[in-house]
């Protein structure tokens, strides 16, 4: 694992967000290093993808500042507000990237057209070498020969891949992983969970929102569990995961390892399976 | 009595002149309604509520209203309200496009809204801006689904135009009923026309059909 500088990528502080009476973010403070990985995991209706969707203001908080690489894309506290013109927003938002739980590929572009579309429109980046590097993102995701495929002729685990390649065909200095791999069928989860790890042994700064405990364990440098819209706890995952420092964490937690409890013996059972006929 | 359908044939010169008038409304207020009915579904489509609100307002006067009643108070009433002249043409056009502007702004709004909320995220992360969005992203997946019920509304359109002929326009059913009022053969007369109308729009319906095809292959 590369080793994470103590340089803070992305800073958001006190971020704080409504809908109505429903609070849903109540003063959340997190900083990710460059290099870094940092789950967020908790509960459903524990602010997670909220907190996720407001580090590259597609949702806009209430209250709270965000970084990015020292560049300020929001800070609000009381009656003061940073204004920003679309231009500027947009300018520090593509120092993110991000993937969805449900791809959101543009279904009437192909894989490649998909890939390139940013660079083209966003960067002014020449289309001969806007495909060159869209090709080399999808065979660096296993689908080199994707690109003319349309969403819709992909599986899951395809199209969430090719959805990696386009948040990446910006160059983005962090990756946002909104529960990655919840839309899948169980069976592609592996291969989109192994590009995250590929993206993870280069060194990319990322924050993925998962309800994988057990990819979490293994791949993060840091985890935070959310819980009613403040971070709870945050530690490296072996600390977090096994030490229980909340009744509520532990709960969360206590339900994977239980269901690890119960599959065990399935782990040690020989492979060969033995079929027997009625008579 | 026998049914003569040469009668009709005969006046051919009258029907066709309805036909050119017919098609001519048609085509203008579709345009109309077209353009008006782009500007009031963009209108809803913004954020600002006074805006919204207004594009809702015309939506709703238009769509319900009967078409005739519209027609009959933009020719009549319209001039006396606003002390100024209209012919029945300009009238005729005024009516009739922007009761299309409703439904084609039901049409267009719809469409935008319908496209999944997820393929707006996506391109906002990827740091396309509104109008980029909107041109590359929204539209070009909002209008495909429009295609069908756009050459519906079409449709009812040139259907429509025969309501001008209450204003004395000399569209095909005006004609008609002139060619009725000397031959005395009204059955030869609409029935011809309600032939010439079907065979007109059944292009249009079977053209709409093969792109639904088309979209779901």
């Amino acid at each position: 694992m590369i080793a994470t500088s103590t340089e803070v990528v992305l800073s958001v502080r006190g971020i704080e967000k409504s809908y109505g009476k429903n609070h849903v973010l109540r003063g959340v403070d997190l900083d990710v290093h460059r290099g870094e990985v940092v789950c967020l995991i908790g509960a459903s209706g524990s602010g997670k993808t909220s907190l996720l969707r407001c580090m590259n203001l597609l949702m806009e908080p209430d209250q709270g500042e965000i970084v990015i690489e020292g560049a300020p894309l929001f800070r609000s506290a009381g009656d003061e507000r940073l204004k920003l013109s679309g231009r500027q927003v947009s300018a520090v938002r593509i120092k993110t990237g991000m993937v969805f739980q449900s791809f959101n590929l543009f279904p009437h572009r192909t894989a490649l057209e998909n890939i390139i579309e940013a660079p083209l429109v966003v960067k002014k980046v020449p289309r001969a070498e806007a495909e060159a590097r869209a090709l080399e993102l999808l065979t660096r995701m296993g689908l080199p020969d994707a690109g003319n495929k349309y969403p819709s002729q992909l599986s899951g685990g395809q199209q969430q891949r090719v959805a990696i390649a386009r948040a990446l065909a910006m160059q983005p200095t962090i990756m946002l992983f909104d529960e990655p791999t919840s839309a899948l069928d169980p069976e592609l989860v592996g291969e989109v969970l192994a590009a995250i790890r590929q993206l993870a042994a280069d060194g990319m700064t990322m924050v993925i929102v998962t309800h994988e405990i057990g990819f979490a364990y293994e791949l993060a440098d840091r985890v935070v569990f959310m819980d009613q819209g403040v971070v709870a706890a945050s530690g490296a995952p072996r600390d977090l995961l096994l030490s229980a420092a909340s009744p509520r964490l532990a709960a969360f937690v206590g339900r994977f390892t239980e269901q690890a409890r119960l599959l065990g013996p399935l782990a040690v059972q020989p492979a060969a399976p033995s079929f027997t006929s009625p008579n | 009595m026998k049914f003569d359908p040469s009668i009709v044939f005969a006046n051919w010169d009258i029907l066709a002149y309805g036909l050119l008038v017919t098609l001519k409304y048609t085509i203008y207020t579709c345009a109309i309604g077209l353009a008006i009915g782009l500007l009031v579904a963009l209108l809803q489509l913004t954020p600002w509520p006074l805006m919204r609100w207004s594009g809702r307002v015309w939506v709703e006067f238009f769509r319900n209203i009967p078409l005739l009643v519209l027609l009959m108070w933009t020719y009549y009433a319209l001039p006396i309200f606003l002390q100024i002249q209209i012919g029945k043409e300009t009238a005729g056009v005024l009516g009739l496009g922007f009761y299309a502007s409703g439904f084609y702004a039901e049409i267009l709004r719809a469409g935008v809204q319908s496209i999944d909320h997820g393929q707006t995220d996506a391109a906002i992360a990827l740091g396309m801006g509104y109008f980029q969005r909107m041109k590359r992203i929204i539209l070009p997946q909002a209008l495909r689904r429009m295609v069908p019920p756009l050459m519906g509304q079409t449709i009812m359109q040139l259907k429509n135009t025969t309501l001008l002929s209450v204003l004395t326009i000399p569209d095909l059913l005006y004609q008609a009923g002139y060619i009725a009022s000397f031959t005395y053969r009204p059955m030869e007369v609409y029935t011809v026309i309600g032939a010439v109308f079907i065979l007109m729009l059944f292009p249009l319906s079977a053209l709409s059909r093969r792109f639904e095809r088309k979209e779901a292959a």
